[in-house]
């Protein structure tokens, strides 16, 4: 062989063993996240090397955490990961297509179809599909108020697939209302002004939203307050900490006192900010009973800390990069780089700071704050592992409203559109089409029914009564998706089922392709390792 | 106050920071010892700086976790050492779980799991029931140690802070191949990561005062080196006037490795550069650490040093590094007042200056080490100490005649001729006439004197050769050959070390320069696919390779003339 030539250390698989390999470890990983779609889902314990535990049926985690060795599995989680990027959800069903699109194939391939019939037939199935997909949705109108009900509806089946229920229903409000408060008409929603903070706490029901932010960290000064109400906010970029001048130059002092003075003098430099953001202070707070916060980026020294805190001024320091953006956009102001002209147009307002001490560390609120264009997701939980699954969860919920929002459409979910899919295909589609390439949309026809079937494996229904009888309904004309209770068939929107566009367009459209170039692979060459035994 | 922030990337690193942190918490534990010698209570250093006083006593500290690669399956997932802190000090590793995916069938292996180490073991107990008396000799850990220590966690007696511990996560690809610049490239792409690091970071720096640098341990030699120039590049950005010191560690036998191919070898030499070139561009002075072989040094005269254990070479770089951050604690004074067991007190910012502003303006220290230091009033040996010091970095030439170089020497715990310590105004006597007799005198020369010497902690390995006495005094009388002495025969050590900016590691940048000039932008070099793989342009290799000539040109004035004039 020639390529043996070139390189011996190459090892080769050839035409019918390289298919099969793609298709085993498309199968394989599918098998692997089969269990864990839909809301009857079961759990997966992963437990870390240093014997973190993490319970998740988040597809999305689950494919990062797993360290995956085989390069077609690789290929395979890298486009579901990617799904995830792009729309937030989908990831487990990505995977179930691929490898349903998979197994399907390889029933044609061993009666001797060749893979390019079958690749063509997925690229008109696509096309069919995703134009199926534009009638099939429905569409919501956002406007000005978003319709709160539709998005909720949106978020709980998200959230309901990676949670148990109480919770999920507890934790839609909080999202939908946090993406409803970062969101500026015409604007793209950007998710990272949504802070999400955790607390090892109390219990995972206490997770809460807070118009507001919350700093990992309080003031480092005895005598600051606590506690105070109707506060300015400085948010500030600027040194209040003794430096040393930066030249390269000597001083010479010939007795204590000009050291004293010179000593003095570069610390009047430090003294001298404090003093403006003092006088601020005493300017915006006089004959009034407000309270004056000033947050740093920098950092503050003790010298400084004690005159704010002299001046009864809250000082904070070393906030984190990105809240200094999100403080402006949650209490208004601006973000000051230097302490030249300050006004009181620069300042933000907070109703109420207040610090939390838990153990060794303390919290700082900042809470009722006007119009907020930025607010904090507060998680709680008694441990580690619930408050990553929650953060999994709220971020993904965060994510399908948002989508939502932008899509201006849903799609009926529970199965419905992947039955209803189906039946156009082979009804409307494949009758189009000339030659073995039928096969091909056949197949993908079959595939797109991996959902609904495993949404009934899952809930411990027989599939073939399911599926039958969906179809049935779908053949007398109705749209319905499965009711994972009873195995009956529901209608979605009745029930408030509904799936995010773009994330089942991105399915559709991503699927095909590395299935396609997955099925056309006819030689596998690899360098310097066996790929067939496991040592 | 001035405190330190020190950050630990990479395996080697983390192989050093362990002996570094058990030095110190052996210094603390002395201070509180009533049966201790009292030079450690009387000359005490302040640990402040380098500790964070939590309601644990916790220690400020940000580590990375090296991911260590599991034999030889190949398609499995890594597994992932790591050590695990519960309450009241237990220092525990657990079984791991993994899955691997291999041609359809899932096959679910747990690998089995490495047991606690005896060390381990007998600090579990320790944490359990204070009072109880010991169960295990401290000879049989000492030896279960020599023999065992697969990994840093295996004889660290340290407690770490919770939020100091990080591990990186998520590679698709396998990690034994985790040996260059490219290799980490999905970490550093990784946002999320990078950020939680600098998290990690902000929280101990939030709760200093006052800041007087970071010390950045990075393991240099594989792909952990571009995570650290990432992380470091951050630093520069978010605390602009802290003056970070870095040191390079790698272990002796990443160097060493000998049958290369020439794919392999271009490869490695573009790593040094790379890693070099990028490291040095956001720190403010570095330190190179990593001989090549430290048992067929100068050194072997008195210690006994096994290449291939990582154990015993990165205790002397941990040894050397805690010489360096001596002055960093120790008392601030007035410049006329003299203390009776310190003096010469430096805090980072202060080092840097000292030795990358001055003479030839060059970032590229050297650091020469005596371990144990040679005694002092001895006449004789006392002219040997410049000799005695022996330079852990690689590379560099050994003519040192440099009228230009630039130094800060660090004499900690000398002992004289008898065995007695040494007052601080006879090192510093006996230093200034080694160098008064030096026929090239340094251009500027510190020094930093304590009387406190090294602690010798119980999980230090067994390196010492005979000839070494119970306080490290140099015993001429010795038994040839003995055993290996440890941490039971010797109490502590004098130490002295130096850092050296001069034109002695003219080689150590030029080679660098040189090789990625050869591979990497010259036309046609061999080394541009490589670099494209590990995702530099070809302006950001020129731009590198750039900022590796300017590191060049402070030994080079008539080049400056030059390029002044365009």
């Amino acid at each position: 062989m020639s390529l043996r030539v070139l390189n011996p250390n190459a090892e080769v698989l050839n035409k019918s063993a390289a298919l099969h390999m793609n298709i085993n470890a498309a199968k394989g990983l599918q098998d692997v996240l089969k269990t864990n779609l839909g809301p009857k889902g079961t759990i997966k314990m992963l437990v870390g090397g240093a014997g973190d535990i993490k319970l998740t049926k988040d597809g999305n985690t689950l494919l990062k955490e797993m360290q995956i060795q085989n390069p077609t599995a690789i290929m395979i989680a890298r486009t579901a990961v990617a799904q995830d990027d792009t729309s937030g959800d989908g990831t487990t069903s990505t995977v179930l297509f691929i490898g349903e699109l998979m197994k399907q194939s390889e029933r044609c391939i061993d009666e001797g179809t060749h893979p390019r019939f079958l690749v063509d037939g997925f690229d008109v199935a696509k096309r069919a599909t995703l134009e199926f997909l534009e009638k099939f949705k429905t569409s919501v109108v956002m406007g000005d108020e978003p319709d709160r009900e539709i998005l909720k509806m949106i978020a709980r089946t998200t959230l309901r697939t990676k949670l148990y229920e109480g919770l999920a229903d507890q934790l839609t409000d909080i999202v939908v209302n946090a993406v409803l408060c970062i969101r500026k008409p015409d604007e793209p929603i950007d998710l990272f002004m949504v802070e999400i903070m955790h607390m090892r706490h109390k219990f995972d029901v206490d997770t809460r939203l807070v118009e507001g932010l919350v700093l990992d960290h309080g003031s480092r000064h005895p005598d600051m307050k606590r506690r105070a109400e109707n506060c300015y906010i400085l948010t500030c970029n600027v040194s209040l900490e003794y430096e040393k001048s930066e030249i390269n130059a000597g001083f010479f002092y010939s007795n204590a006192e000009q050291r004293e003075k010179m000593v003095a003098a570069e610390r009047r430099q430090v003294d001298e900010r404090v003093k403006r953001i003092i006088e601020l202070k005493n300017k915006v707070c006089a004959g009034n009973d407000k309270n004056f916060v000033v947050i740093n980026q920098k950092g503050i020294d003790p010298p400084s800390l004690d005159l704010l805190a002299r001046a009864g001024i809250i000082g904070l320091r070393r906030a984190k990069r990105r809240n200094m953006e999100r403080l402006v956009l949650a209490c208004g102001g601006e973000a000051v780089d230097s302490v030249d002209d300050l006004t009181e147009d620069c300042l933000g307002w907070a109703g109420l700071v207040y610090e939390h001490t838990l153990g060794e560390e303390k919290y700082t609120f900042i809470e009722n704050v006007k119009n907020p264009r930025s607010c904090t997701i507060l998680i709680k939980g008694p441990n580690d592992h619930t408050i990553a699954q929650i953060k999994d969860a709220v971020r993904d919920g965060l994510r399908s409203v948002k989508n939502t929002v932008e899509d201006e459409a849903v799609v009926l979910g529970a199965g419905a559109f992947e039955v209803a899919a189906k039946k156009h295909l082979i009804d409307n589609v494949k009758k189009t089409v000339k030659g073995r390439a039928q096969l091909g949309v056949e197949a993908f026809a079959d595939a797109l029914l991996v959902i609904p079937k495993t949404l009934a494996e899952n809930s411990g229904l027989d599939t073939q009564d399911v599926i039958v009888s969906l179809q049935n309904e779908h053949d007398r004309g109705l749209v319905v998706g499965l009711n994972h209770h009873s195995g009956e068939p529901i209608d979605p929107q009745m029930e408030g089922i509904f799936d995010n566009y773009s994330v089942k367009r991105q399915i559709i459209n991503s699927g095909p392709i590395i299935a396609s170039q997955l099925l056309l692979v006819d030689e596998v060459i690899r360098a310097g390792r066996n790929m067939r035994k496991p040592t | 106050m001035r405190e330190a922030v020190t950050v630990q990337v990479g395996g080697f690193a983390n192989y050093v920071g362990s002996h570094f942190w058990n030095f110190q918490d052996e210094l603390l534990g002395l201070a509180d010892d009533p049966d201790a010698d009292p030079v450690f209570k009387n000359a005490a250093l302040d640990m402040d700086v380098l500790y964070r006083s939590g309601e644990t006593h916790q220690y400020m500290m940000l580590d990375f976790t090296r991911v260590y690669p599991h034999t030889v399956l190949v398609w499995c997932r890594l597994v992932l050492e790591c050590m695990l802190r519960v309450h009241g000090g237990i220092i525990c590793r657990v079984p791991w779980f993994f899955e691997f995916i291999r041609s359809g069938n899932v096959t679910r292996s747990v690998s089995k799991p490495h047991g606690r180490n005896l060390f381990l073991q007998s600090l579990v107990e320790e944490g359990q029931n204070r009072s109880s008396q010991k169960s295990v000799e401290d000879k049989d850990l000492i030896d279960c140690l020599e023999n065992g220590v697969n990994f840093w966690t295996d004889y660290s007696k340290v407690q770490y802070h919770p939020q100091s511990l990080y591990e990186l996560h998520g590679s698709w690809t396998d990690f034994d191949k985790f040996d260059n610049y490219g290799s980490a490239q999905e970490v550093v792409s990784d946002w999320s990561q990078i950020e939680e690091m600098n998290e990690r970071l902000r929280f101990f720096v939030e709760e200093c005062d006052h800041i007087q640098g970071i010390q950045f341990i990075v393991d240099d030699s594989g792909g952990f080196s571009s995570v650290a120039a990432q992380f470091l590049e951050n630093i520069a950005d978010d605390y602009t006037n802290t003056p970070v010191l870095l040191y390079c560690v790698r272990d002796p036998m990443t160097l060493g490795s000998s049958r290369m191919n020439q794919r392999e070898s271009i490869m490695r030499a573009l790593h040094d550069a790379i890693s070099f070139s990028k490291l040095s561009s956001f720190c403010n002075l570095m330190v190179p650490i990593g001989p090549p072989s430290l048992s067929r040094s100068y050194m072997s005269l008195y210690l006994y040093i096994q290449d291939e254990k990582p154990f015993h070479a990165s205790a002397v770089c941990a040894a050397a590094i805690h010489s360096i951050t001596v002055p960093f604690r120790l008392q601030r004074t007035g410049p006329s007042s003299d203390l009776a067991h310190s003096s010469g007190n430096l805090d980072i910012g202060e080092l840097v200056h000292i030795l990358s502003d001055q003479g030839r303006q060059n970032m590229v220290t050297a650091l020469d080490v005596a371990m144990p230091a040679p005694s002092l009033t001895d006449r004789d040996a006392m002219g040997n100490i410049e000799m005695k010091l022996h330079s852990l970095t690689p590379e560099i030439s050994d003519e040192d005649e440099d009228p230009y170089s630039v130094e800060s020497l660090v004499v900690h715990g000398a002992l004289d001729r008898g065995g007695q310590r040494t007052s601080i105004s006879q090192v510093k006597d006996s230093v200034c006439s080694v160098y008064e007799a030096r026929e090239t005198k340094p251009k500027f020369s510190h020094l930093s004197a304590s009387l406190c010497p090294l602690p010798v902690p119980l999980p230090f390995p067994s390196i010492f050769r005979g000839n070494i006495g119970r306080h490290g005094e140099i015993l001429s009388d010795h038994a040839e050959e003995s055993q290996a002495k440890g941490s039971l025969d010797i109490e502590s050590i004098p130490m002295a070390a130096r850092l050296r900016s001069s034109s002695a590691v003219l080689p150590f940048i030029e080679r660098r320069s040189g090789s990625l000039q050869k591979h990497g932008v010259a036309r046609g070099a061999i080394g541009s696919m490589v670099l494209r793989d590990w995702g530099f342009g070809r302006e950001e290799v020129e731009d590198m390779g750039e900022h590796l000539a300017k590191l060049l040109r402070p030994f080079h004035p008539e080049m400056d003339l030059t390029s002044d004039s365009d």
